[in-house]
């Protein structure tokens, strides 16, 4: 998955000479928190975000709060705006943001040419895709040994059962070296014919698992 | 009928057949029934009909092209392209003849129960062969093919210009009237589920919580896994009263799936009969409270249809019609002896469970903690709301 597969292309620029108050108003009429800055050629020369604007801000009682407010967004924007490319993959991107503590990351170009932006809400609904759960579904967790043809061997079963798999997770049990974890999200509403398959040929369901046993 | 409440039925709505080993079993409505007739508090001469929703009337909800499908399929053209493209010929719902016109038996049953409390001028009215949830726009879901409650939240909204508060306490999120809904902020939905990391259909959270003019106007209330009777009750009394102030609907709409108790074979939760006791209770309450009297009542979901369901959708009833006083502990023996034959496990001899039907639930404390934050979090949009208005 790449960063032009998750960024919003659809994206509202300021120029650099509009005002402070202006450009508040813009943010909060669009429900944006964040605004690209470009130059009559279309470059990205800056950012600005919601939250700087308002922390950089006079109180509303002084006397300059309303020449602020007047100013020109250019004065107050961050100019060396860290930025991803179209190809790079998303988790890099949401590294990115991780590291450098960014809740939006715009997307250039190799002509630079300024063509998306990725925010946290983007990251957050991608991972909510990935894991499966915005599709109607049921959540199957199986411990496997930690060998070659696992996810074939259930994955088999599954098919067996007729059931679609909306999305699978697979990794390293945290607590035996020698497992691994499935996670499967199926379309289904009723498990229970594929449980008892499971069960019966020796799988360690993890969930859905009964009242009173305990892991 | 009895009180100002009536009870909608037609004996087409058993029609709504999968197949025999299929979960969803409306046999469940012909025990209830029975269970009230013996009881004393339900007289089949009183009965309301149903009535079969015409296709006009689920257009109200759902794409003209799903409809074709569902007709199509129940005179047996099924496409395999059917079951991604509609939901219709998977395991969940399998096709089977005559599927569109049972399915159309329950809606119509929802809407008459609608009728019945706008032009007849009764309080309450009770359809539980309605409350098919999952239920999407264009394509079937969950056991469910046209939703009823959608179609008929539409039809108050278009007919009577009502302003409606959805609750359901399913042990499923209530998704299908949830997305019906999700832009308006005159339909407010509210469910009380268990969390979607469980449990079918995995939404449900607490922050969907409405989009656009709708945002404010849906809430989740999902229960952890194990979840017992007293901290689910408290968060639904809490979240119930809360929204209902908050919103001030004209109408009360509850679905009743009956599948949160111990039981359920579907489910995770840990509730016994006494939930279904309590829940009509303060829905009865409310609705007099705000709503002149206006509840309308469905069924749902419910896969122990001998211990559980007949028991719960009574006490709905009776909850529903001020009958409550028939209680007595002990169902009545003519019903036990009707059914015991045909139970593959010991049927409940009375009204109520007895203590102790489930082991110790490990970290019990944990859960209700949990439970009481996801409360909090539920509820923020009243809270920041009500916050505004009093400064
Ligand atoms: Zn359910």
């Amino acid at each position: 998955m790449n960063v032009s597969d998750i960024m919003i292309r659809n994206i509202f620029t300021a120029e650099p000479d509009m005002a402070i108050g202006d450009a508040l108003e813009l943010m909060k009429k669009k429900h944006f928190r964040h605004m690209p800055v470009t130059d009559s050629s279309g470059t990205m020369i800056g950012i600005i975000s919601d939250r700087d604007l308002k922390e950089a801000s006079p109180s509303i009682f002084e006397g300059n709060h309303k020449d602020y407010m007047n100013r020109p967004i250019s004065d107050v924007m961050v100019t060396n705006v860290i930025t991803a490319l179209p190809m790079d993959f998303a988790e890099d991107a949401a590294n990115i943001m991780v590291e450098n503590d960014l809740s939006c990351l715009p997307v250039e170009n190799e002509e630079g040419d300024l063509v998306g932006i990725i925010t946290e809400t983007d990251l957050l609904k991608t991972f909510v895709k990935l894991t499966g759960a915005a599709n109607p579904s049921s959540r199957l967790e199986v411990e496997v040994p930690n060998e070659s043809g696992m996810l074939c061997d259930v994955s088999v079963l599954i098919k067996e059962h007729r059931m679609n798999v909306q999305s699978v997770l697979l990794y390293p049990s945290s607590e035996k070296p020698d497992c691994k974890i499935l996670v499967f999200r199926l379309s289904t509403m009723d498990m229970r014919p594929l449980i008892e398959t499971l069960k019966k040929q020796g799988y360690n369901v993890i969930w859905p698992r009964e009242l009173g046993i305990t892991l | 009928m009895t009180g100002n409440a009536v009870y909608i039925y037609s004996n087409e709505q058993l029609q709504y057949k999968f197949h025999d080993d299929h979960p969803f079993n409306q046999q469940r409505l012909s025990m209830t029934n029975d269970l009230l007739t013996e009881t004393g508090a339900l007289n089949k001469a009183e009965m309301i009909p149903a009535r079969k929703a015409t296709v006009q009337e689920l257009m109200l909800i759902h794409d003209e092209d799903y409809i074709q499908a569902v007709i199509n399929a129940s005179e047996g053209q099924v496409k395999s392209s059917y079951r991604t493209a509609y939901g219709i010929g998977t395991d969940d719902t399998p096709a089977f003849p005559e599927m569109h016109d049972a399915a159309s038996w329950l809606v119509g049953g929802t809407l008459e129960a609608v009728d019945q409390v706008f032009e007849h001028g009764y309080d309450h009215a009770l359809n539980l062969g309605g409350g098919l949830h999952h239920g999407f726009r264009g394509k079937a879901s969950g056991f469910c093919i046209y939703n009823d409650s959608s179609i008929a939240i539409e039809y108050m909204k278009k007919k009577y210009g009502a302003r409606v508060l959805y609750v359901d306490t399913d042990a499923h999120h209530g998704d299908g009237v949830q997305w019906a809904f999700y832009n308006d902020p005159d339909v407010c939905t509210l469910s009380f589920h268990e969390s979607g990391r469980f449990l079918f259909p995995g939404t449900g959270h607490v922050n969907e919580r409405g989009h656009g003019d709708g945002y404010g106007y849906s809430f989740n209330v999902p229960y952890e896994a194990f979840s017992e009777d007293e901290s689910m009750l408290t968060l639904y009394k809490a979240a119930l009263r809360e929204v209902t102030e908050y919103f001030k609907p004209d109408i009360i709409l509850t679905q009743n799936g009956a599948d949160s108790h111990y039981y359920d074979p579907l489910t995770h939760l840990c509730g016994t009969i006494n939930l279904y006791h309590e829940i009509p209770k303060l829905a009865h309450e409310l609705a007099h409270e705000y709503c002149d009297g206006k509840w309308i009542a469905v069924g749902g979901g419910g896969y122990d249809i001998w211990r559980v369901v007949p028991r719960a959708w009574s006490l709905l009833w009776l909850v529903m019609s001020e009958q409550t006083g028939m209680i007595n502990g002990f169902l009545p023996e003519n019903w036990v002896n009707k059914w015991r034959a045909a139970s593959p496990v010991n049927l409940p001899g009375y009204w109520h469970d007895p203590q102790g039907i489930y082991p110790e639930i490990p970290r019990r404390n944990e859960i209700e903690k949990k439970n009481e934050r996801t409360l909090l979090n539920a509820l923020k949009p009243i809270y920041q709301k009500n916050k505004k208005h009093v400064f």
